[in-house]
């Protein structure tokens, strides 16, 4: 993770486009969730953070898992598999993310690594219906499927 | 303008703001007795003769010109006494000033938003001089010529200027010279001169104009300024000022040249203003005494009392309220150490003796902080004394305002946020509630002046805010019908009880009125009201009766606030009861519980009985505590309800600080399951701290 954003040619490597388009490439960190692997831009990532004790809310939905106590500030955070309708995750792997200055925690199965996507790859995920929270996909040179998860509705409780 | 206006363009904005709202206070409080006070007139003309000084110093003329008609006009009042207007003039002179008033307001606002400011202002400035003209009935000119003089050439042309500046009435001058490179050097003598002048010395300054003319800031630079003084004890208590300004790199007092050897030292250099000055043509004015200011500054009012006050900006004030918090807990946190216990009971007993000490300062610091932010909600309330008088005009309705509870002080930032909704109501309630004619009052047995009430009192954790008005109230089936006919119903009409169809006013576009007027009716109301004081975590509630009134009621917890509370345990989470409610804490034996028809338990204490909260089965908690006689029962109460809580384990009494959720979680409206905030424990847990009175509505009432 310490290449430099605005190093060219590794960003050309990666994802294979004009040096002069790069406004289309996001930094993003992928992690594994509901058996997925999901990327969310490291401009809405503040921090991971492992093994913190959740002070459990009572009357919230079974995906609002609490609050945790990040340095003095009180975060909530979200089971987002739970969120998405499925059984809750079992590991304890939080990721801290600030969407429009709510900030808000997610636990995760695992974190994967940061790397550069370009959104110009992106496509809508045909069954739109169905997902709620998320809203692309792209396939990496591997062949293997990341999906985006959509910010603005992990920011809406619903 | 450049940088260096940037900072003062702050303090011009609070200054003048600050000023006006005096000025406003006034206006209302001397409008309802009729008349102005000798002392009032003194202050309008001196917070005239402020904002002119201070908006020609940040050039922005209009508002310079009409707060110098304005003082111009209250000179002349004052001058002849007020007792000279008749009733008739005095009531167009009020009306002149809140037009004034407005006038002023709105170049500020522009000014705020870095709008251009309104040029054409010859109009408003002719209707003060016709009204000054009237008032004086002196021939036309005079007045004319007293009004022109603001920030126009002076007409007076002066021979030639000898040594010191040429004025006769002159006795003593100061010369002043400024320290290099401070920039602006005109506007930062104009600064000193308005100092001096706002002690009550009369005083004419050299280089006339100072403060509209930039050029002259080159000659200040090299040659100094002058103040004119028409006798030696002005300048010597001027010169007393003057150590107390900034800026002044030297300053000398000089008799005037009577005797030539004397003089010599300021005459040499003050050939030079005058040289520097006749190059420039937009300045031709030579140093003449200045029209408008002599007279004011000879009977001046007596020297306003400086008040000690300075402006903080509201986010030190936070980060001091936060650091203050952690304070709190840290001391808890070593005062409560384990390690403590290993100590000789000599070397804890001193421990303990400097722990209390720590505690009694931080309790004040405490209090203290807590104070800083607290302001009374008068400010408040006086805009809505001007609001009713405003509308009370316009609707022709007679209504009385009364305040209540002025003083009652409020954390800042809420008085910030309930302004709007405080207005929006009092709005309505001269719009919609209060009766059409005085005729339809009598008709139906009222008083024919209408009443509106609004007051504001403290509790101990919250501010209630009501206003009241004894108009024609709310009828349910209206707002029923209504309701139903912008699709706002979400079940049966008949099965809406008489609050619930109240309620109905509160969401979103719903309005009863049929026509928009200028202040109501826009369907964006009563909404946003509650919106705005659900942010601050209030809650907004109404009763009105069919024909006797309406009166709303806001509630609003005091934020930030540091509770004393009792830590208990429910399975693994801990809760913190705020001590204040807590009555008594017990232990139950089996056979005390007494069950109704449902299986409800309840408590017999004090000869009454109580009903009983299993906390862990109200929030769903798993715990091994479930029989009342093994965990303790709390004995809770709020202002008009008791009850019991069960709880599994006492774990001890701590002082925490409250700290709200965050944002994304406000959707879940935790308020209404009995939670009123959170706080962080010594040990970086975080404890969940109950609101006793909405717990009791959320597990006993909706049960």
């Amino acid at each position: 993770m310490s290449e430099q954003l605005n190093n060219q040619e590794d960003i050309q490597e990666v994802t294979e486009v004009d040096a002069d388009d790069v406004s289309t490439i996001e930094r993003c960190l992928t992690f594994e969730s509901a058996g997925m692997i999901l990327y969310i831009s490291t401009n809405n990532v503040i921090e991971i953070i492992n093994n913190h004790s959740i002070t459990i809310l009572p009357l919230m939905p079974p995906y609002i898992k609490g609050i945790i106590n990040l340095r003095g500030q009180i975060l909530p955070v979200m089971d987002i598999q739970q969120r998405m309708g499925k059984g809750p995750t079992e590991s304890s792997c939080i990721i801290v993310l600030d969407i429009d200055s709510v900030s808000l925690g997610i636990i995760v199965d695992s974190v994967r690594q940061v790397m550069d996507i370009d959104l110009k790859n992106v496509r809508p995920i045909p069954l739109k219906n169905q997902q709620k929270l998320l809203n692309g996909m792209v396939t990496m040179e591997d062949g293997t499927v990341f999906m985006s998860i959509d910010c603005q509705a992990l920011a809406v409780p619903q | 303008m450049d940088n260096g206006m940037e900072g003062m363009l702050d303090t011009y904005l609070f200054e003048t703001n600050s000023l006006l709202d005096r000025l406003d206070e006034m206006l209302v409080a001397d409008e309802k007795i009729g008349d102005f006070s000798t002392d009032d007139v003194n202050e309008i003309f001196r917070i005239m003769h402020t904002i002119k000084g201070s908006s020609a110093m940040m050039e922005f003329s209009p508002l310079a010109e009409i707060a110098h008609h304005i003082e111009d006009m209250f000179f002349y009042i004052r001058d002849k006494g007020i007792d000279s207007l008749d009733p008739e003039h005095k009531k167009e002179l009020f009306n002149l000033m809140f037009r004034s008033e407005d006038f002023l307001r709105g170049q500020v606002e522009k000014v705020e938003s870095g709008e251009a400011l309104d040029t054409d202002i010859d109009s408003f400035a002719a209707d003060i001089n016709n009204f000054l003209k009237k008032i004086s009935g002196t021939p036309a000119e005079e007045a004319a010529q007293d009004a022109s003089s603001g920030g126009d050439a002076s007409q007076a042309s002066v021979s030639v200027m000898e040594h010191l500046p040429d004025d006769k009435e002159a006795v003593c001058f100061l010369h002043i010279f400024l320290e290099e490179g401070i920039g602006m050097e005109n506007l930062r003598a104009y600064m000193i001169i308005n100092a001096v002048q706002e002690c009550g010395i009369d005083l004419r300054y050299y280089p006339e104009h100072m403060e509209t003319d930039s050029s002259t800031a080159a000659s200040i630079i090299e040659e100094g300024f002058f103040m004119a003084f028409t006798s030696e004890d002005d300048a010597n208590a001027a010169a007393n000022v003057l150590r107390s300004q900034n800026y002044i790199r030297s300053y000398e007092l000089a008799a005037v040249p009577e005797q030539e050897p004397e003089a010599q030292a300021p005459v040499q250099e003050a050939q030079a203003p005058s040289d520097a000055r006749q190059p420039v043509p937009a300045s031709p004015q030579k140093p003449a005494p200045a029209p408008q200011k002599p007279a004011p500054a000879k009977q001046s009012a007596a020297p306003p009392v400086k008040q000690n006050l300075i402006s903080v900006s509201l986010l030190r004030l936070d980060s001091l309220q936060n650091i203050v918090g952690e304070i709190v807990i840290t001391e808890s946190m070593v005062t409560s150490a384990p390690e403590l216990n290993q100590l000789s009971r000599d070397a804890y007993d001193n421990f303990m003796k400097s722990a209390r000490q720590l505690r009694k300062l931080t309790d004040d610091l405490q209090d203290i902080s807590m104070s800083l932010r607290m302001v009374p909600v008068s400010g408040v309330f006086q805009k809505m004394s001007r609001i009713v008088r405003d509308m009370k005009q316009k609707l022709n309705k007679d209504v009385h305002l009364t305040l209540i509870g002025e003083d009652t002080e409020i954390d800042k930032t809420i008085v910030d946020s309930i302004q709007d909704p405080i207005m929006h109501m009092v709005r309505n309630a001269m719009d919609h509630g209060i009766e059409d004619t005085p005729a339809e009052r009598i008709a139906l047995g009222k008083n024919p002046q209408g009443e509106i009430i609004l007051s504001a009192t403290h509790t101990s954790s919250e501010v209630v805010i009501t206003i009241a008005d004894d108009g024609k109230g709310m009828d349910p089936e209206k707002l029923l019908a209504k309701a139903k006919e912008k699709g706002l119903l979400v079940k049966p009409e008949s099965e809406y009880s008489v609050k619930e169809a109240l309620g109905l006013v509160m969401l979103p576009g719903f309005s009863t009125n049929q026509e928009v007027t200028e202040f109501s009716g826009r369907g964006v109301g009563m909404d946003v009201v509650k919106k705005n004081v659900e942010a601050v975590g209030g809650v907004v509630s109404l009763t009105s009766e069919y024909g006797k009134g309406t009166t709303f009621t806001m509630k609003i917890p005091l934020t930030m606030a540091i509770v004393d509370g009792m830590k208990v345990t429910v399975g693994s989470s801990i809760f913190t009861i705020p001590i204040s409610n807590i009555r008594q804490s017990l232990k139950v034996l089996p056979g005390d519980v007494i069950r109704d028809e449902n299986g409800n338990e309840m408590l017999e204490l004090m000869d009454s009985f109580y009903p009983v909260v299993r906390l862990h089965e109200f929030y769903n908690i798993d715990t091994e505590v479930t029989e009342l006689s093994d965990g303790i029962v709390m004995w809770v109460e709020t202002s008009d309800r008791s009850f019991c809580l069960f709880v599994d384990e006492l774990v001890g009494e701590q002082q925490v600080v409250v700290k709200p959720f965050p944002a994304f979680l406000n959707y879940f409206e935790l308020k209404n399951s009995g939670i009123g905030g959170c706080t962080i424990l010594g040990d970086g847990n975080i404890s969940i701290i109950l609101d006793i009175q909405s717990l009791h509505a959320a597990a006993l009432e909706n049960a």
